[in-house]
Order: structure tokens, then C-alpha cells, then sequence
């Protein structure tokens, strides 16, 4: 790859900019120095290159403070392998942002096949370098503590971070397990693992340990069981103790009681409450007498009021009479309650009879019917109420008849004249609709001219032949674009593989003409040559000794030198025959990578013979020259697609006008026959016109028409309705006829009833008055009548004279009730004092009964029982206070037995023994605490154990321990394993590492010295590697033979010795894949001018192969390059 | 008649995956064994089947504790009050069971042993020896009762039988011979991996261990529902244990940036879930950028939201494929390196310094005869490691 120019069109401060690269000269170095003073924008343009090369990163752009990161661009003219120049741009897009001249875009595949794969970091480690990264890079080497490999390879590939990369291995597997490490992963995971193991050692409820628990347990059980015995025993002894103390007691007491009994009377216990008893019955017997004595009294007074009251004979009849007075009635009424009113109430009755009569012959006067009997007019009320309703309804008929016949007048007035119907416009409505639809044809032929402009711009570009084409079938894009793929990274690998080709052929001469400086070499005879010439010698030597001539002796010194050399250079070339066999290595190596760079680069050739067959069939499929590049068949293919659909198109419009102008002369036809019968046709004026007013008015004349249709039809309603009414009128007009027919009066119309009406109603109220009045004054008359009669009799029972009756039957009446009450007052003071004296006689019986058995009790209670000379009372109290005495004395011969039941025998034997003892009980109660305290230690013992025999079963099963132990157990495993993969890829990586620089070291280390010592000299003549325990050491040899390690070197020499090794690499790099532009930004600012020049040399160098580029501000290393490179193209930054 | 069929239950034995470093995993999961033989209880009730059958290893050496004696009575007394029996016998890891040192487990629970090698439930007779060596290398099946007369006769055995890998040899015996020893059935224990065999009328079935321990048993997880009819008898495995162990490939070399790489992971932890069940998934990525260190986070930052899945581990190797020139050169160069005597010695000589520095219950991960795989392991993590670190 060359960059012949980089334009800055849109970048940084850059609008329109451009930096040229001027092509060298056949036999000149492709050096270019583009020189600037300090922020000429020389780091802008460089990374604008890179940009280009690789896209553009993502984020903030550092450059983007003149124009927007999207309208970032960058392009340039570059000279690609297999390809040639093209000239790129490159945009911000994400993606598509490789563009070419015309700003299309192109493949990402044609930049990197030219950069060989490399990454933009690689690519900025490998060819590009300032005064940062030498001054860095030979800080790298200093610090690298000499690993000659590592420091080689670095050099050579970029891969500085090889060694930390080996060392983060290293120390990732100190991390988990270091010698003597505290903080390690295997120490803290362990340290943890031992505290688990102990706990869960400590939890597990082992065999032995539940033995230990269960025997513990067993052991503290027995001990409580013995403590418990001794307790019981204590207690036993305890309670035998106050056996004995009581039986003592109550033996003296027993003693006392016996000696008192002797002055008591004799004879058994009183039964339980005797002397209450025989009080009660002395109570007794004193209360019967008192009662006796007050039953006497009793009798005598009642046998006096007995005689005081006699019987009445006249009570009886005089009873019955008067019941039978009050038993008459009259209204209802007692006779005898009425009678005394009857008289006055019978002569007011009258009057009021008489105000009736007078009353009825007024109203038959305003009747009109004076003479006429009351019975006849007098009608009942439910009459008087039908012939009401029956006069109103006659009214309300007549009103409702006359009022439907003057609606039907009215209705017949305002219908007015008969409207003809109008006719059905259905069809004529649907022909309009169909014409109106297709009547407006204008989109169609402008569809159709655009249409025709499209095909006309489609086939603008095309050959005549282009419709023969695709008729023919065009091919698939994918597989055009497949194949411009192809085209592409084909071209790009064949001209990769023609590079690979060149630098195995170049590699291979070199290593030919290598193997042949070393097989020329004296001292790389082999064994074999010795052994020939040792053979030759002996031949001469016995052909001289046969011969013994002057050229035999000649030939013999020959043979005999020849010999003694091959024999001395063969002792002496251990080293040349290592040399040789490593060049007839490499010769072998070379050979094999030719050649398969040779079968590589022959398969390319046959598939891009193949692919252009291929290309030249699309080529002609799509109307091309037959070497037309496959890059333009993509669009020529769209090109002809586009113009088959704008053909396609332009005829579906012509076909889409063509069936339109159709369809509106058939509905032009159906709309005329429609309207004919109309009477609507074209002589008349515009037909469409025509229709659509007829249309229009088809709605107000149907609606006309329907109105009139539903008055004709109300009228008919409205008739009905009064013909109805009318019948109903004569109906209630008959109904009213047949109840008015038996009434006298002279005007029976509905008016005249009507006005009848409240004299009828006021006639039937006296009349009913009238009648009721008549029945009161005839039940009155009777009831004087019957009292009188009464009155007469009951004078007759009581004897009195006969004209008393004439005077009041009432007052006879009144006497007779007053002697019957009299006559039953007396009988029943005589019955209840009879009463009486029977009581009291029984009660004085009965208590003369209960002081007899009283008497006999009291003779009971004393049976047997001595103290006959006391009374009662005094008798009982002694015997009472004598079985008192016999009580107390056999209650202490119960409690001493009973104080001794349950008592141990001897126990109690010993203890009562030792009575009377005052301290004993005291004694005894201490020994019982320390007892009871004994057993209630033993006990919490036993429980305790028990406890801890059940909860270590209980226990919580510390499964989390031991989840977590397996964990930290699988942890380290794995951490084990990383660990050990760790250490055995850092020592197997490490003896690689030495491998690689061992198979690399000789050639490298030729370049790097020639490099070195070319800027440095003369300081400096060589560089060597040493050898040391903890690696390869790169020094440097200076011309008296010392050794300067290269930490010792100054930092400008250490630089200078990193130039040399990236200029190793780059050669590396070039000779196996081919060069790429080498950028270097001022890094000879530290250098003198002596090995500024030397390195301008060696820029030089890489000129001569591959394309240099040197930024710089120092005017003075311009006009050393000019001097130092021949034909050097200096150019200035751009303003 | 049906029967539940178990074994291998290894009682207080915990699961061993770095999933369980998950606290709240990890607290879910420390009691896994007893809630998974609570499980195989709760299911032999539920399907009121006739008798539940353990064939060996209820307990583990490893954790000998009597409370999980103590938990096994619990469990199998509630079987028993429920009306199904358990038949079992003693397996290589059941120093607890031994009927002498702790007596009788209880009512309707039969351990069969030398004294006592038959029970008979219903209509079918059941015929097991226990013995008490951790290791024993002669058939047992000699010393079988012959089958009942009459009777559906049942055999259970502990034995690896021809042998299987990852467990040792435990009363060998050949399938043939036992398959014509006259028994209905046999229920297997000693192997976790679930697998049946039947040979015309008999079956032998090995349930597998219910709760699988680590990613080497990922096969199992299952108890086996058995119907002992008129004729072969028929068996249905059930899935009880509560966390599985699966695999999962995983290629992330043509992920172009960390987002693609988060969802390839997130696609790939998503196709590992199973409903009802906890798995934790081993990955092998295959990917020359991403180690396995950062693999490990982004998939534990993925699984932050996908429930049921955790990560066992990541494994992660380069594809084969195009290396750097330079790359491609150390690692030819690592590769002649191997077979130099004076670094298989220096390997050697490291890798013993590290297995020393070990606790002795994981010395075996790092044993001389797995040293090949280890130096094979250690290019690749070279390899990947140099062209992350270059790339």
C-alpha cells in the first residue's frame, strides 16, 4: 500500500485541505518529510489518515470542533496491491462510511485485505512512532529484567504486553496459593474450612458421644433415685416422731377424763340432740293447755249470736216476684228503669210525629203532586242514586255527540282537493349513481402520461436491446452481488498471495545463498569429507609407496594437506557445521513455505479464471461488454428492473383508461333508457342534467302526497267516532225512561228529573223519620202497662191494702226489695257464727290429743337414765354434760391411733421410746432439709442430662455448615485447578518464549545490530545477548569490548535501540507480507545530528522498499534529510 | 401392588456447587436431601402406594450424625401412620442403620439383614441382605433366600453391579445372573445414575440418587413408581429432587460487543430452566476475548433476572481456529515444550508444591495422571489469555 495524497476535506480545522505524496523516482526512496511549525496540524492529519484507514471511534471526536462529528470526512488517494489507485473518503456513519470518489459506497474488505488484518492499534504499534512511544519503548527494554525473547518479539510484533500478561497469570495463581502467604485464597478458605470442621465436629451427634450423653444421663438418674429413697426415709422417720408425741399426749388426757365420769348419772349416750328435744317437748306440752282454755271462751260467744239472728218465711215469694219485674225489657231497656220516664217522654213524642206530617205535604206541594200518597213519591236512596248518575250521563252523552260531529266538519274543511300520486324513480336513481361513477376520467390519463415520462427516463441510459434482455431473464442480485464479492476479495487475495509469493521466493534465495556462503565456508566439512580425504591420502600413499616417484610424492602432499585441513578445519568448525545445519534448516523451511505460497497463489489464479468466466455470461445476461467489472453489474441490473417496471406500469395505465372510457358508455346508455319513460330524454337538454333535477324533486312531491293520504284518513276516524257517540246517548236516555216510569211527576226529561232531584232526596229523609217515630210511641204505651200490673201483685204477698196501688207502683216495689235484703243480712251472720263454734271445738279436741303424746316423749327421752328426782331441764343438762366428757375422752383415743396408721412400727417404737424429747422434732426437721436438698440437686442433674440427651437429637441440624463447607470445598477445587493451570501455562509459555527467541534471534539480532550501530557508531560496534539465570539480556558492545547492559544506556541510547528494533520488525513485517507506510512524528528531536542523520539513512532504507513518512517542525532535520536521502519529497503542512 | 422405589439417599450429605454461594440458594438448599426423602414420604402417601422400598445408602459416611437417624425414624413413622410400609436394607454408607448398635427403627419398618432377609406384605415377599463392610468385593447374590412360592417376590440389593464409572465396586454381580436368580423385581441401589433393565417377567430398577450433589450426577434426581401385576411388572420414574444439574455450549466468538454477549448468555440460561425445579448449569464457552472470570460475572449479572437457574461453572476455551503468527508460534512452541523430559519434571515438581498446600478431601484434583489435561488446559488459557490481552 502507498498513500499518494490525504485530503483533509472536512477535519479538524481542515476544509478543502490536501497533502500530496509525491511518487518516487525509479532507484529513489519513497521518503516524504512534511514539515510544520508546532500546531500545524500535524497529529490531525495523522489521525485523520488513521480515521480513514479504519473508521472513525465511536463517541466525543477530538476533532470535531469546526464542523460536526457527522460531517466529519476524510479521504485519500491510495495505491492498493491488485488494485491500483483509488481514492477513498471515509464519513462518521456506523456504517456504509467507506465511500468512494462519488461518494457510493464501497466494501470495508478492500482496506483490509490491504492491511493484512491488522487492527488500528496494531497498526499504530507496528508503523507509526513518536517521540512518546521511543522514549516509552526504551524505558520497555530497560525494565523487561532481560528476557531477550519477550524484548525480540515485542519489537518485532508489537506485543509489549506479553510478559504482564504471563505475570497477571502468575500472580492470579499466587492469589490462591503462595509459599508463606497469609492473604491467599487456599489460606482463608482453609483457615474457614477448619472452623466449620470444628463446629460441625462439635455438632454431630456421634455414636460415641450419644453412648457419653445417654450413659450420663442413666448415671444422674440413678443418683436421684437413691436421693429420693433417703428423703422418703426422712420423712418416714419425721412423721413416726410426731406419731409417737401425740400418742403420748393423748394417753395422759384419756386418764383425766376417766376420773371425772365417776360423779355423772348412769345409763347410755344421749342420742345426738336430746337435751333440744326434751326442751322442745316441755314447750310443747305448756302451749296445747293454753290453747284448750282459749277454745272454751270461743264457743260461748258464738252460741249468742246464733240466737240473736232468726229466719224470715216472706223472703222467698218476694223474691221471686221482684226478679221477675227486673226481667222485663222494653227497647232493650230494664222496664223497671224506663217506667218511671215513660209517661212525659210519650206526650213530647207525639208532637214530634205531628211537625213530620206537616213537613212530608210541603215538599209534595213544590212537587206539584199534592194529592199524590208519600209511599209512591218517597223513593229509596239506592234509587234516588241511579236515577242521579243515570240524569248526568244523559247530559255527558249529548255534550260528546255534539262535540265529534262539529270535529268531523272542521276535518272536511281543511282537507281540501285530492293530489295525484307520484311515480317510482328507483331505476332512473341507480342508472345516475352508475353514470356519476364512471364519469370523471381525468386520473387515468394523467396516470398514464406520468407512467410514460417514467419509462422514457428509465431507458435513457439503456441499449435498444434492453426489452430482448429481459425477456431473456436477468440474473439474481445476489447472485451479482455474490460474485462482485468474490471479484473483489479475490483480486485482494491474489495479490496478497502474489506479495507472499515474492517475499517466500526472496526468502528462499536468501536462504540459499546463506546455506551456500556456509557450505563454502573451509570449516563446514562434515565428518564424511574428512573420512574421504582421509581415504584419498591412504590411496596416494600407497600408490607413492609402490611408485616412489616425484608425483607421487606430490600428489601424496596434496592428499596429505588436504587431509590435515579437512581434519583441522573440521576440529575447529563446530560451530560452522551448526551454522550450516541451521541454514540447510532454513533452506528446507524456506522451501516449504514457497512452495505452499506457490499452490496458494495457483488455486487463486484458477479461481479467478473460473470467476471470469462467470463474470463475462452476467456480463453479456445484462447487456455488457464481456469485460465490463462485476462492480457495475449490480447497477445495470437495477438499471433494467427499474425499466421493466416503468414498462409494465405505462401499459397497466393505458389498460386501466381503455376499460374506464368503456364502462361510461354503457352508463351513459342505461341512463337514457331509465329516463325515457320518464318523458326525460337527450332532445330535451343535457340528459345527466335532467336527471338530477327530476331526482331532486322526487323527495317534496312523495312527502305532499303521504300528508294528504293521512287526512283522508283522520276524517274517517272521526266520523266513526261520532256515529258511536250517538248510539250512546239513546242508550242512557232508555235507561233513564225505565226508572222514572212509576213517578208521578209531570216533567220527566233529564232537566226536569234533574231539578226533582233535591226535593225527591229531602221527601225520602221525612218519610223515613216519620216512620221510626210511630214504632217508639207504641212500645212506650206497653211498658205502663206491664209495671203497673207488677205492682199490684207484690202488695198482695206483703198484705198491703188494695188502693195503695193506685197511688205508685214504684214505692211498693222499693219496699218490697228493702225486706228481702234485711231477711238475707241475718242469715248469713247466723251461718258464719255456726261456722265458728264448729272450728273452735276441733281445735281444743286436737290440742287435748298433741299434750297427751308430749307427756309420753318426755317419758321416752329418760329412759334407762338415772336423776329421777330433777326436773326435766336440769335432768338433761347433766346427762348432756356427761356424755360430753365420754365424747372427748374416746376422740383421744382416735387420734392417737390414728396418729400411728401409716407409721413405720419400729420407727415409731424408737421414737416414742425417746418421749418426752423436746429437741427431737427440731432434729428431725433438720435432717429432713438436707434430705429434700440432696434429692432436688440430684434431680436438676437428672433433668439436665436428660435435656441434653433429648436436644442433641432436637438440636438444629447445621446443614448450613455443611452446605457451606462443600461449597468452599467445590471453590477450591476449581481455584485449584485455575491455579495449577495458571503455573503450568506461565512455565510452559516462558520456555516457549525462549524457544521463540532462540528461533528468532539470529536474524533479528543481525537487523537490530546493523540498525543500532548504523546511528550510533562509532559508540557503539555491536549487540549481543547474554545469558543469565533469570533470562536473556540484550547489551550493547561498544569498540573497546565492553558490555553495557541495557539499563546502563543512556535514555537517548535506549530509544535509539528501540528504533532499531521496530525497524527490525518492519523489515520482518514487509518481507512477509509487504510494506505498508511507515509514520514517524519527530522522533529524532534527542538524537545528535550524527545519528539523526544515521536514522534519516535508515529511513532511508525503508524508502526503498516501502513509503516513509517524517513529520517534523525542525527546519534543521529538513535539510539533513535532504542531504542524507536522495530525492526526499519535502511538503509543507496545508494552512 | 405398587411400590415407591429409592436408594441412595445420603442423608445429611450437602450439594456441592459454587451455585450455593447464592445465600439465599444456599439457605434454600442446606437441608436438600431431607426435604427431598420429605419429598419421597409426601409421594409414597399421595399415591397410597403399597409399600415404599429403599435400596441402600440412606445415610453417608461423610456425616454420620444420629440426628439424621433420628429424622429417618420421623419420616418413616409418618409413612407407617399413613399405611405404607418401608422395606429397606443397609448400603456401603449406613454405619447408622446397624440394628445391633441402635436397635429396631419401628413398627411396619423392615430392615432385611442376615437374621431377618424376608418380609412378606400382601401378596409379595421381600428378600434383602445388609452387610457392613464400606467395601465389599464378592456377589451377594448367592447368599439371596430362593423366591416364595406363591408370592410376587421382590429382591433388593446395593451392588455397582458390572461396575460403573464414578462409584466404586460394591458387591459386583453380573446382570445375567441376577435377572435369573427367579425374583419379580429387583430394586438397585449403589449407582446415582436412574437406568432399567428388564429381561422378559423381570425388572431391575436403579432409581437413582433422589437429590442430585453435584454436577457429576446430574443424571439423577428421580424415584421410580413400581406396579407389580399379573404379568412383567411396570415402572414410571417421577422427578423429585429439588435442584438438577445441566449443561450448556455456549460459543461467544463471534459476539461483536458485550451487549450480544449478554443476551447470548441470557438466551442460553433462559433454554435451562425447568419449571418446578432449580437448576444450576455448567457452561462451556467457547470464545478467544472473554475469560472465564468475566464470563462468570455478566452470566451472574444475567441471571440477576431469570428465576430458577444458577451458575455451577464457567469453563472457557479458544476456538479452534486462527491464531496470530505470534500466537500460533508460542503455542507451537508450548506445545514441543511439553514433551521436553526437564519441564514435565518441572510441571511435576509444581504441581505436587500445589496439591500439598491443598486439604487432603480435595488432594485428588490435582493427581499426576490428570496433569495432561492440566497442561492442555494451560495452553488454551495462554492462548486465550495472550489474545484477549492482544486483541
Amino acid at each position: 500500500m502507498r498513500l499518494n495524497r490525504l485530503d483533509l476535506l472536512r477535519y479538524g480545522r481542515f476544509k478543502g485541505a490536501e497533502i500530496a505524496f509525491p511518487k518516487r523516482a525509479e532507484g529513489v526512496p519513497d521518503v516524504t518529510v512534511i514539515f510544520g511549525p508546532n500546531e500545524a496540524g500535524k497529529s490531525t492529519a495523522f489521525n485523520g489518515f488513521l480515521e480513514l484507514l479504519f473508521g472513525f471511534k465511536s463517541g466525543a471526536h477530538p476533532y470535531a470542533f469546526r464542523f460536526d462529528r457527522s460531517d466529519l470526512v476524510v479521504g485519500a488517494e491510495l495505491d492498493l496491491p491488485g488494485r491500483g489507485i483509488m481514492a477513498l473518503r471515509r464519513n462518521s456513519k456506523r456504517t456504509q462510511s467507506l465511500l468512494d470518489a462519488n461518494d457510493r459506497p464501497v466494501s470495508e474488505a478492500i482496506l483490509s485485505g490491504a492491511l493484512h488484518g491488522l487492527t488500528r492499534d496494531r497498526f499504530e504499534e507496528r508503523f507509526s512512532l513518536n517521540e512518546k512511544g521511543l522514549r516509552e519503548g526504551g524505558e520497555r527494554i530497560a525494565g523487561a529484567q532481560g528476557d531477550l525473547g519477550q524484548l525480540l518479539h515485542a519489537g518485532l510484533s508489537g506485543l509489549t504486553g506479553m510478559a504482564q500478561t504471563l505475570d497477571a497469570l502468575a500472580e492470579r495463581a499466587d492469589k490462591f496459593h503462595k509459599k508463606r502467604g497469609r492473604g491467599t485464597v487456599l489460606k482463608t478458605v482453609g483457615d474457614r474450612l477448619k472452623e466449620i470442621g470444628r463446629e460441625l465436629r462439635a455438632d454431630r451427634l456421634t455414636t460415641e458421644r450419644e453412648r457419653n450423653l445417654r450413659h450420663e444421663r442413666d448415671r444422674t438418674a440413678a443418683e436421684f433415685e437413691a436421693a429420693d429413697v433417703e428423703l422418703r426415709q426422712a420423712h418416714q422417720r419425721q412423721a413416726a416422731s410426731k406419731a409417737a408425741e401425740v400418742w403420748y399426749d393423748r394417753t395422759e388426757e384419756i386418764g383425766k377424763l376417766t376420773e371425772a365420769l365417776v360423779d355423772f348419772p348412769a345409763g347410755p349416750d344421749l342420742p345426738p340432740s336430746a337435751a333440744e328435744r326434751v326442751a322442745g317437748i316441755v314447750e310443747k306440752i305448756s302451749a296445747q293447755t293454753m290453747r284448750i282454755e282459749e277454745a272454751e271462751e270461743e264457743t260461748v260467744k258464738q252460741d249468742q249470736i246464733i240466737s240473736d239472728n232468726p229466719v224470715d218465711k216472706l223472703t222467698q215469694p218476694l223474691t221471686a216476684e221482684l226478679e221477675r219485674l227486673d226481667a222485663l225489657a222494653i227497647d232493650g231497656a230494664p222496664l223497671i228503669g224506663r217506667a218511671s220516664t215513660a209517661r212525659a217522654d210519650l206526650a213530647r213524642r207525639s208532637e214530634d210525629q205531628e211537625k213530620l206530617s206537616s213537613q212530608i205535604d210541603s215538599v209534595l206541594r213544590l212537587l206539584q203532586v199534592p194529592d199524590a200518597p208519600v209511599s209512591t213519591v218517597a223513593l229509596e236512596a239506592s234509587v234516588l242514586e241511579d236515577l242521579a248518575a243515570a240524569v248526568q250521563e244523559c247530559l255527558t252523552a249529548n255534550l260528546s255527540a255534539d262535540a265529534a260531529r262539529e270535529a268531523v266538519e272542521t276535518a272536511r274543511a281543511q282537507q281540501g282537493e285530492a293530489l295525484t300520486e307520484p311515480q317510482d324513480l328507483t331505476a332512473l336513481r341507480a342508472a345516475f349513481d352508475v353514470w356519476r361513477a364512471v364519469a370523471d376520467i381525468s386520473a387515468f390519463e394523467a396516470g398514464q402520461g406520468q407512467a410514460l415520462a417514467l419509462l422514457t427516463k428509465a431507458t435513457a441510459g439503456l441499449p435498444r436491446s434492453w426489452k430482448d434482455l429481459v425477456a431473456a431473464g436477468l440474473p439474481a442480485p445476489e447472485t451479482l452481488n455474490e460474485v462482485a464479492r468474490n471479484s473483489a476479495t479475490l483480486t485482494a487475495d491474489l495479490a496478497s498471495a502474489g506479495n507472499d509469493l515474492d517475499a517466500r521466493a526472496a526468502e528462499l534465495a536468501e536462504a540459499r545463498a546463506v546455506l551456500s556462503t556456509h557450505e563454502a565456508a573451509p570449516d563446514a566439512v562434515d565428518v564424511v569429507t574428512t573420512e574421504e580425504t582421509r581415504r584419498q591420502r591412504d590411496m596416494v600413499w600407497q600408490l607413492h609407496r609402490g611408485d616412489l616417484t616425484i608425483e607421487t610424492a606430490d600428489q601424496f602432499e596434496v592428499a596429505m594437506y588436504a587431509d590435515d585441513g579437512a581434519r583441522a578445519h573440521y576440529l575447529s568448525g563446530a560451530e560452522a557445521r551448526q551454522r550450516l545445519l541451521a541454514a540447510q534448516g532454513q533452506v528446507r523451511t524456506a522451501a516449504a513455505r514457497h512452495e505452499i505460497a506457490k499452490s496458494h497463489y495457483d488455486d487463486l489464479i484458477t479461481q479467478r479464471d473460473r470467476l471470469a468466466g462467470r463474470c463475462s455470461r452476467l456480463a453479456l445476461a445484462l447487456g455488457l461488454e464481456e469485460d465490463t467489472i462485476p462492480s457495475a453489474f449490480s447497477a445495470r441490473q437495477k438499471a433494467l428492473t427499474t425499466a421493466a417496471e416503468a414498462a409494465a406500469d405505462l401499459s397497466n395505465a393505458e389498460e386501466a383508461l381503455k376499460v374506464r372510457l368503456t364502462h361510461q358508455e354503457a352508463a351513459r346508455d342505461a341512463l337514457t333508457d331509465a329516463a325515457r319513460p320518464l318523458g326525460i330524454g337527450p332532445a330535451q337538454g343535457d340528459l345527466p342534467t335532467q336527471v338530477q333535477r327530476a331526482l331532486t324533486l322526487e323527495e317534496s312531491d312523495r312527502k305532499a302526497w303521504a300528508k294528504w293520504q293521512e287526512g283522508k284518513k283522520t276524517i274517517a276516524k272521526l266520523y266513526d267516532k261520532s256515529n258511536q257517540c250517538r248510539t250512546d246517548c239513546e242508550t242512557i236516555q232508555g235507561k233513564l225512561d225505565r226508572l222514572t216510569a212509576a213517578l208521578p211527576l209531570l216533567d220527566r226529561t233529564p232537566e226536569g228529573i234533574r231539578a226533582a232531584l233535591p226535593h225527591l232526596r229531602s221527601l225520602h229523609q221525612l218519610y223515613d223519620e216519620h216512620q221510626k217515630l210511630s214504632a217508639r210511641i207504641e212500645a212506650l204505651e206497653q211498658a205502663i202497662a206491664a209495671l203497673a200490673e207488677g205492682a199490684q201483685r207484690l202488695a198482695r204477698i206483703m198484705d198491703d191494702p188494695e188502693n195503695e196501688i193506685d197511688i205508685d207502683p214504684i214505692q211498693v216495689i222499693d219496699r218490697a226489695r228493702s225486706r228481702v235484703m234485711l231477711a238475707t243480712r241475718a242469715d248469713e251472720k247466723r251461718a258464719e257464727a255456726m261456722l265458728r263454734r264448729d272450728k273452735t271445738e276441733s281445735l281444743k279436741s286436737r290440742a287435748e290429743t298433741e299434750r297427751q303424746a308430749g307427756n309420753e316423749d318426755l317419758n321416752d327421752c329418760f329412759t334407762e337414765q338415772g336423776g329421777q328426782d330433777l326436773v326435766p331441764r336440769d335432768r338433761v343438762a347433766k346427762l348432756v354434760e356427761r356424755d360430753r366428757l365420754r365424747a372427748d375422752k374416746a376422740t383421744a383415743g382416735h387420734d392417737r391411733q390414728k396418729a400411728r396408721d401409716g407409721v413405720d412400727a419400729d420407727l415409731f417404737a424408737e421414737e416414742l421410746d425417746r418421749m418426752p424429747d423436746a429437741t427431737r422434732a427440731a432434729e428431725l426437721e433438720q435432717a429432713l432439709k438436707d434430705a429434700q436438698d440432696s434429692r432436688d440437686t440430684a434431680r436438676d442433674a437428672q433433668r439436665e442430662a436428660a435435656r441434653l440427651y433429648r436436644e442433641a437429637f432436637e438440636a438444629a441440624d447445621r446443614s448450613d455448615l455443611a452446605t457451606e463447607q462443600a461449597t468452599l470445598f467445590e471453590e477450591m477445587r476449581s481455584g485449584a485447578r485455575q491455579a495449577a493451570v495458571a503455573r503450568l501455562g506461565v512455565l510452559a509459555a516462558r520456555g516457549a518464549l525462549r524457544r521463540l527467541a532462540a528461533e528468532r534471534r539470529s536474524g533479528m539480532l543481525r537487523d537490530v545490530e546493523e540498525a543500532f550501530v548504523t546511528m550510533t557508531t562509532p559508540a557503539w560496534t555491536s549487540v549481543d545477548v547474554w545469558s543469565q539465570a533469570e533470562g536473556e539480556k540484550l547489551v550493547g558492545i561498544q569498540p573497546d569490548g565492553s558490555t553495557v547492559p541495557v539499563e546502563q544506556m543512556s535514555t537517548g541510547t535506549m530509544g535509539q535501540l528501540y528504533f532499531a528494533l521496530r525497524l527490525a520488525g518492519y523489515r520482518s513485517f514487509a518481507r512477509e507480507l509487504g510494506p505498508l507506510p511507515m509514520i514517524l512524528d519527530d522522533i529524532m528531536e534527542t538524537f545528535d545530528d550524527t545519528r539523526a542523520r544515521a536514522a534519516l539513512q535508515l529511513c532511508g532504507e525503508i524508502g526503498a522498499n516501502g513509503q516513509a513518512i517524517l513529520f517534523t517542525h525542525h527546519a534543521h532535520l529538513v535539510e539533513l534529510a535532504r542531504d542524507c536521502i536522495k530525492g526526499v519529497a519535502i511538503v509543507n503542512m496545508p494552512d | 401392588m405398587r411400590l415407591l422405589v429409592s436408594a441412595d439417599i445420603h442423608l445429611g450429605s450437602p450439594i456441592r456447587s459454587v451455585a450455593l454461594r447464592n445465600p439465599d440458594l444456599g439457605d434454600r438448599l442446606k437441608q436438600a436431601s431431607r426435604d427431598t426423602f420429605s419429598k419421597i414420604i409426601d409421594l409414597a402417601i399421595s399415591e397410597q402406594v403399597d409399600a415404599l422400598v429403599l435400596a441402600g445408602d440412606i445415610f453417608d459416611n461423610g456425616y454420620p450424625d444420629l440426628k439424621s437417624r433420628a429424622f429417618l425414624i420421623a419420616q418413616l413413622s409418618r409413612a407407617s401412620e399413613a399405611g405404607v410400609p418401608t422395606v429397606l436394607i443397609r448400603g456401603n454408607h449406613d454405619a447408622l442403620l446397624d440394628h445391633r448398635a441402635h436397635g429396631d427403627l419401628g413398627p411396619n419398618i423392615h430392615l432385611l439383614h442376615k437374621g431377618a432377609p424376608t418380609v412378606e406384605i400382601g401378596d409379595a415377599a421381600f428378600h434383602g441382605l445388609s452387610f457392613d463392610a464400606a467395601h465389599v468385593a464378592k456377589s451377594f447374590l448367592p447368599d439371596y433366600p430362593r423366591p416364595a412360592p406363591g408370592k410376587r417376590n421382590v429382591g433388593l440389593m446395593h451392588t455397582s453391579l458390572d461396575g460403573a464409572p464414578g462409584h466404586d465396586p460394591y458387591a459386583p454381580c453380573t446382570e445375567r445372573e441376577l435377572m435369573a436368580h427367579g425374583f419379580d423385581l429387583w430394586c438397585l441401589g449403589h449407582i446415582h445414575a436412574p437406568f432399567e433393565r428388564v429381561d422378559g417377567p423381570v425388572l431391575a430398577v436403579m432409581p437413582g440418587i433422589p437429590q442430585p450433589r453435584h454436577f457429576g450426577e446430574r443424571n439423577g434426581g428421580t424415584v421410580t413408581l413400581v406396579s407389580l401385576g399379573e404379568g412383567a411388572p411396570e415402572f414410571e420414574r417421577r422427578v423429585i429432587g429439588h435442584l438438577g444439574f445441566s449443561e450448556c455450549s455456549l460459543d461467544l466468538s463471534t459476539c461483536s460487543d458485550q451487549q450480544e454477549v449478554l443476551r447470548s448468555l441470557r438466551d442460553v440460561l433462559l433454554s435451562a430452566q425447568v419449571p418446578g425445579r432449580g437448576m444450576a448449569v455448567r457452561l462451556h464457552v467457547t470464545s478467544d476475548r472473554h475469560g472465564m472470570e468475566l464470563v462468570t460475572e455478566l452470566a451472574a449479572e444475567v441471571l440477576d433476572s431469570i428465576d430458577g437457574v444458577s451458575l455451577d461453572k464457567v469453563k472457557c476455551a479458544p476456538p479452534p481456529r486462527k491464531l496470530g503468527a505470534e500466537t500460533e508460534d508460542l503455542v507451537r512452541l508450548m506445545q514441543d515444550e511439553l514433551v521436553e523430559d526437564g519441564f514435565r519434571q518441572a510441571a511435576l515438581q509444581q504441581l505436587e508444591e500445589l496439591r500439598l498446600a491443598l486439604p487432603s478431601e480435595i488432594m485428588d484434583e490435582l493427581d499426576e495422571d490428570g496433569l495432561d489435561a492440566l497442561l492442555e488446559e494451560a495452553i488454551a488459557e495462554v492462548s486465550l489469555t495472550l489474545h484477549a490481552g492482544t486483541s
